[in-house]
């Protein structure tokens, strides 16, 4: 227990040394005050072997394996050059990212570009237990990488910061890098339809249909009993000639497609719920063309149709309180 | 896994197997010449069905095959007669277990074992030759595991020529950090000592002389040790490289007596020290110092100017003033040696050495033993004898010649001394000592090699198994044992030039080598250049041991101190470093930012500690606004930067540029400074 805690305490130092050390930016060009350099296992391995060599050279007073050994250790020394130069020049640069729902992944996209008359051969880009890209660039200047990072809750998610590796060409060494880019998505509350909230705000939605459709004027949509007020202009005429029963047209106007989807009216407890529910809803509108709007609490969005519209509302879903 | 978090392919590619195929047959095919050559089929075959496997044609073998393999692979070890317990066994198995593992290398970690049990090997390759060949084979066999190396860990397809070019840069590159470390680490004393080889071939002169022996030799050309005079050269008609004495002759060879003969029984009564045989010394003349460097011979006989009166190096005192090394000579082996060859020997000589000094066969020769008691009844004096016996060899009709005629087993001695008179320095040593014996003269037969080959390009003297030499040495009072060459009586070019000199008329020498380098006047330049490479090797880069490291940073920094070596080696890190970092443009500019806009970069970090901060949105003029607006009282300073600043970015003026940037900076430290 007490060592785990350091080690959160330890991490937590190193995560504020990083970040302090490596500012978030749009763009960044590894060099020799980002870049570190560890031998790997490989070269404790080799080190093993060398002291075996070693061992030999010294009882059998050889000058050749002597000189085997040092090689290898210089082969150890002049790794660490050349895996640092596979690195170093590198530049890294946020293009765009594509939002997604809570639970899925958010994908990035990157570039990835080296200085010219240089190749970069098997970068590895990437978070830890997430994805990871491995890039070479050979005879082009730069090319473009996606990476997805797993999403948990709604919100502006925050990329953490990148990590980018090497082992080439050799292996017995290793060089990585942070890149703290500005790497951030959007993430929309995960859809969830909230059975008997659904019941409720579809007989609301029926309701505000009436409501609306009553005013409506401009479309016929129907026949139906006469009621007194109704206005002489809407009573057909020709059915009255037939049945001598009074019948009132109705009409519907366009915005009698319109459906609001209201905070305040939903009878569901919890906001995430909630967010969640009308997530769900405006997916459900969407693919059903229809017109909608959306009330939150000190947020009104105008009843639209379309893909904007779409990503208006679900992003003011996904950032909901975000400035309380 | 290199950093946490993130697998690792750990699958070979294909292109990773057949690389590592290729290493390993490089590495094990030298070693074929020494150790059983079956181990190399067995790779192939396990080769084979790895990629069989690799394939699909065949089942991975289970853990029953792979037993019974290692079963018959031991086995097959052991009924090739290696010993159990030595570095032959030892190099088998290793080798056995690396050929072995090609069948079931599937994993990145596989071919990590495979690649550095090979650098293992070439090691172990170090351990059987150390020749200039085997090193550079070496270096090859270290070019083709490292690129291994790379090869097995790439999970796209490279080619071949790019992994083996990157593999032999990176080696090139670390040659002069290895080179450094190679002369400044510190070398160790053996910590254990290890059987080396098992079985071995003995070349050189072996420890009997039947007269066939040496002209045998005579026929070789091989390099039996080399000198380095550290003054003057000795004239050639001194260089009598003493080997061993032989006392007992049975009529027909001449050898050691039975308790002489084992040098490893003799070894054990030898000391290191001088000191045993100091007092059979009279110590005279002038000293002669020099390095030797003997090739492997399988032996324990050396060879030097005696007597020796200081050696360093793995060797002994022997008790005839010969050394003798301490283990057989099975690779190149440096001392370093004073002689003293005008020094008297056992003027005193203890009785038994005496007595042996005086045996003969019972019977047999009896031509001879009356010619030599008729000739001392003559003479004035031992001295006188002797030189009616040389005049003799002189003056009669003798012949030097390789191609002796067959003489009686029985009565060896009288039928080349009366009858065919032909022979070469074996017949005149031994018929010499045979006639003082028989005069009662202690004498004994000596032999070693004669004279050497001055080599002008590395300042040495080679000397050739055909420099080969037998002598006597006779007991005089108050002088002790002296040396007498009969043979230089027959044939003095023998003595004064070579072998090569005094059989010319003959056309003997090296006759039975149908292609020699060394009769070819051409060639024996070329081969003297060879020489000279190899002889520099031997001494420079084999004998590079502890002795020498101390000698070389003395003459190179003139005082050995820690402190001074680490200065040395720190200057020549640091320009190894330099040198690495220029060939692979690690100081290569990045491309900079203009100085202004750092500048404003640094504008906009003071201004944050200040409590503002610019959005990335904001433009230089917006930012201004703000800025003003909330540090009233740097108003102008801040709205001078920023137009300083706008107007080299959008309307730059070389003339002026390097005035505005002085004002922005003056600006900067101004606000900067400012509370």
């Amino acid at each position: 227990m007490p060592i785990k805690a350091l080690s959160n305490v330890w991490n937590f130092a190193l995560n504020a040394w990083l970040s302090k050390r490596f500012p978030d930016t749009r763009e960044i060009t590894l060099d020799i005050q980002r870049i570190f350099v560890i031998p790997t296992r490989l070269s404790a391995a080799l080190l093993f072997a060398v002291l075996v060599l070693g061992l030999m050279a010294i009882n059998f007073q050889n000058s050749l394996i002597y000189g085997l050994s040092f090689w290898l250790l210089a082969l150890i020394v002049i790794a660490i050059f050349f895996t640092y130069r596979n690195l170093a020049g590198l530049t890294i640069r946020a293009i765009q990212s594509q939002p997604c729902f809570a639970g899925e992944k958010a994908v990035f996209e990157l570039e990835v570009r080296c200085p010219d008359n240089q190749t970069k051969t098997a970068i590895s880009i990437g978070w830890p237990f997430q994805d990871v890209e491995t890039v070479t660039l050979r005879h082009q200047h730069s090319v473009h990488i996606k990476l997805s990072h797993s999403t948990r809750q709604r919100g502006r998610f925050k990329a953490p910061r990148l990590t980018l590796f090497t082992v080439y060409p050799i292996g017995l060494v290793v060089a990585w890098s942070y890149a703290a880019l500005n790497l951030e998505s959007i993430v929309y509350p995960a859809p969830r339809l909230q059975d008997n909230a659904d019941h409720q705000q579809n007989a609301d939605d029926h309701a505000m249909h009436g409501a609306e459709s009553a005013d409506g004027s401009t479309d016929f949509a129907g026949v139906r009993d006469y009621r007194s007020g109704d206005s002489p202009r809407k009573i057909h005429w020709a059915a009255y000639a037939k049945t001598g029963d009074l019948y009132s047209k109705t009409f519907v106007d366009y915005a009698s497609d319109e459906r609001w989807l209201d905070w305040d009216a939903l009878p569901i407890a919890g906001v995430e719920a909630k967010l969640s529910h009308l997530c769900a809803k405006v997916l459900e509108y969407h693919r059903l063309h229809y017109q909608y709007g959306l009330k939150l609490p000190g947020t009104l969005i105008k009843p639209q149709h379309g893909d904007a519209h779409k990503t208006t509302c679900l992003t003011a879903l996904a950032l909901f309180g975000e400035h309380r | 896994m290199f950093i946490k978090g993130f697998p690792q392919d750990k699958q070979i590619t294909y292109a990773g197997m057949l690389w590592l195929l290729a290493a390993q047959l490089s590495v094990m095919s030298p070693l074929a010449f020494y150790l059983p050559v079956w181990l190399i089929p067995v790779l192939l075959i396990s080769a084979a069905w790895r990629i069989r496997v690799m394939k699909g044609r065949t089942e991975q073998p289970g853990i029953v095959v792979i037993g019974a393999l290692g079963f018959c692979g031991i086995a097959g070890l052991l009924a090739s007669g290696i010993a159990l317990v030595s570095l032959d066994m030892m190099a088998s198995l290793l080798m056995l277990g690396f050929a072995y593992k090609a069948i079931e290398v599937i994993q990145r970690r596989d071919g990590i074992v495979v690649v550095l049990t090979g650098y293992l090997l070439v090691g172990v390759l170090f351990l059987y030759s150390q020749s200039i060949l085997t090193a550079m084979y070496g270096v090859f066999a270290m070019t083709m595991l490292s690129g291994a190396l790379i090869a097995i860990q790439q999970s796209a397809q490279q080619s071949i020529g790019s992994n083996l070019k990157l593999s032999a840069i990176m080696l090139l590159l670390c040659l002069p950090l290895m080179l450094v470390l190679f002369v400044f680490a510190p070398r160790f004393a053996p910590l254990w000592t290890l059987p080396l080889h098992s079985n071995h071939a003995r070349t050189g002169i072996s420890d009997q002389m039947t007269p066939g022996d040496i002209a045998n030799l005579s026929q070789s050309e091989g390099l039996a040790f080399s000198v380095k005079f550290n003054r003057a050269r000795p004239d050639q008609n001194q260089l009598y490289w003493r080997g061993m004495v032989l006392n007992y002759f049975d009529g027909n060879t001449w050898s050691q007596f039975q308790e002489e003969l084992d040098p490893d029984v003799e070894k054990k009564t030898l000391q290191t020290s001088f000191s045993n045989i100091a007092d059979r010394l009279d110590k005279r003349g002038e000293g002669i110092e020099y390095d030797i460097i003997y090739e492997a011979s399988g032996q324990s006989w050396l060879f030097a100017l005696a007597p020796v009166v200081s050696l360093q190096g793995e060797a002994l005192y022997g008790r005839n003033f010969n050394i003798i090394a301490k283990h057989d000579v099975r690779e190149p082996m440096m001392l370093k040696l004073i002689s003293y060859p005008d020094s008297r020997r056992d003027v005193a000589l203890a009785d038994m050495l005496h007595q042996q000094a005086l045996q003969l066969p019972p019977d047999g020769n009896a031509a001879s033993r009356e010619l030599a008691v008729r000739l001392f009844k003559t003479s004035s004096s031992p001295q006188d004898f002797i030189d009616s016996i040389l005049n003799r060899y002189r003056q009669d009709a003798f012949y030097y010649t390789l191609r002796p005629p067959l003489l009686d087993p029985q009565h060896s001695i009288d039928d080349f001394l009366l009858n065919s008179k032909k022979g070469f320095c074996a017949h005149y040593a031994g018929s010499f000592v045979f006639l003082m014996r028989a005069a009662g003269i202690p004498a004994r037969v000596v032999i070693g090699y004669q004279g050497g080959e001055w080599n002008n390009n590395g300042e040495f003297l080679a000397v050739h198994h055909y420099d080969a030499h037998a002598w006597a040495e006779v007991l005089l009072k108050n002088r002790g044992w002296v040396r007498i060459d009969p043979t230089s009586m027959v044939a003095p070019q023998r003595v004064e030039q070579n072998l090569q000199a005094a059989v010319q008329e003959e056309g003997s020498f090296l006759e039975a080598k149908i292609f020699s380098m060394t009769r070819n006047q051409w060639l024996n330049g070329v081969r003297k250049q060879l020489d000279s490479v190899q002889y520099r090797w031997r001494r420079y880069v084999l004998g590079y041991d502890t002795r020498q490291q101390a000698a070389f940073l003395k003459r190179l920094l003139g005082e050995v101190s820690v402190g001074h070596i680490a200065i040395v080696v720190g200057t020549l890190f640091t320009v190894i470093i330099l040198i690495w970092g220029i060939v692979l443009g690690l100081f290569r500019k990045q491309p900079r930012e203009a100085i202004e806009h750092r500048l404003y970069r640094r504008f906009c970090q003071i201004l944050q500690k200040k409590g503002i901060k610019r959005l990335p949105s904001q433009t230089p003029q917006q930012f201004c606004r703000i800025a003003t607006a909330q540090l009233p009282a740097f108003n102008q300073d801040i709205t001078k930067f920023t137009e300083t600043y706008s107007t080299l970015c959008y309307q730059p003026d070389r003339v002026s540029y390097q005035q505005q940037i002085d004002i922005m900076k003056r600006l900067l430290s101004k606000i900067r400074k400012q509370r």
